[in-house]
């Protein structure tokens, strides 16, 4: 009994240690989005479904932001609750730029997007709903 | 004996690395009737002002319909919605519409 404890408080240990070990993996490339971004072949303008669409380097640097969490698989968030963020890719557009105008308003109160979207202007939401939405609403309706 | 399973089971489904729902797919279809006039009967909206669900990670989904039953997030339909729901609801919810194709991950 002892020892399954010890086993299974072992198994949590490592769990754990594992998820810091990818917290840490997964963090770098969102610390340093600028750079990936200001490359010419960067994650926005190469990520499949941009198709024929071309990003301006600002709206580049605004699309790493949001993927600095967004795209990256089974990211949580870490205050004040613990939760996955949402799946952007294949959202209606309309809607990603109404809650980037509700996070800016403060209608909706979540201190990181708030963050971000009061440093959108209009122009950037249209570029980010286009980005996560316009390729894979076609693509969702027909599965 | 039974810690020692709950921590081995919250182990495994920590290295696992998905994202589990703990509601029932099957009786959140049930429920999901007044859910499917906006929201569409295969998670994709109706209207360009609803967002999809398809796919959507179940806690979000979970967050999301708390948020709306405590206030906490305003909305006049999905408040509405959403003040009637139970927690058991909130599962059996977010574990259909997340068992749906559709929002992915963009990488």
């Amino acid at each position: 009994m002892q020892r399954a404890h010890r086993l299974a408080l072992g198994a949590l240990l490592a769990c754990s240690t594992g998820a810091a070990a990818l917290a840490a993996e997964t963090q770098a490339p969102s610390q340093a989005p600028a750079a990936q971004a200001a490359a010419p072949q960067s994650n926005a303008a190469s990520a499949k479904g941009a198709g024929a669409m071309s990003w301006s380097a600002p709206l580049q640097n605004k699309i790493a932001q949001c993927q600095g969490c967004h795209g990256i698989e089974g990211w949580r968030t870490a205050f004040p609750e613990v939760y996955h963020v949402p799946k952007l890719e294949g959202q209606k557009p309309e809607y990603i730029v109404a809650a980037l105008k509700e996070y800016q308003n403060g209608e909706r109160t979540f201190a990181t997007m708030r963050a971000i979207a009061s440093q959108l202007s209009d122009e950037d939401m249209q570029g980010i709903a286009k980005y996560y939405g316009a390729q894979n609403t076609n693509t969702a309706e027909k599965k | 004996m039974k810690l020692v399973q709950i921590l081995l089971a919250a182990s495994v489904a920590c290295a696992c690395g998905t994202v589990l729902a703990s509601g029932n797919p099957e009786a959140g279809h049930k429920k999901s009737t007044p859910c499917q006039a906006c929201h569409g009967p295969n998670g994709i909206s109706v209207s360009p002002a609803f967002p999809n669900l398809a796919g959507q990670n179940p806690d979000y989904i979970m967050t999301a319909l708390r948020h709306y039953k405590e206030g906490k997030r305003k909305n006049p339909i999905m408040q509405g919605q959403a003040a009637n729901l139970s927690e058991r609801d909130i599962e059996d919810l977010a574990a259909y519409f997340s068992s749906q194709k559709g929002l992915e991950y963009k990488h």
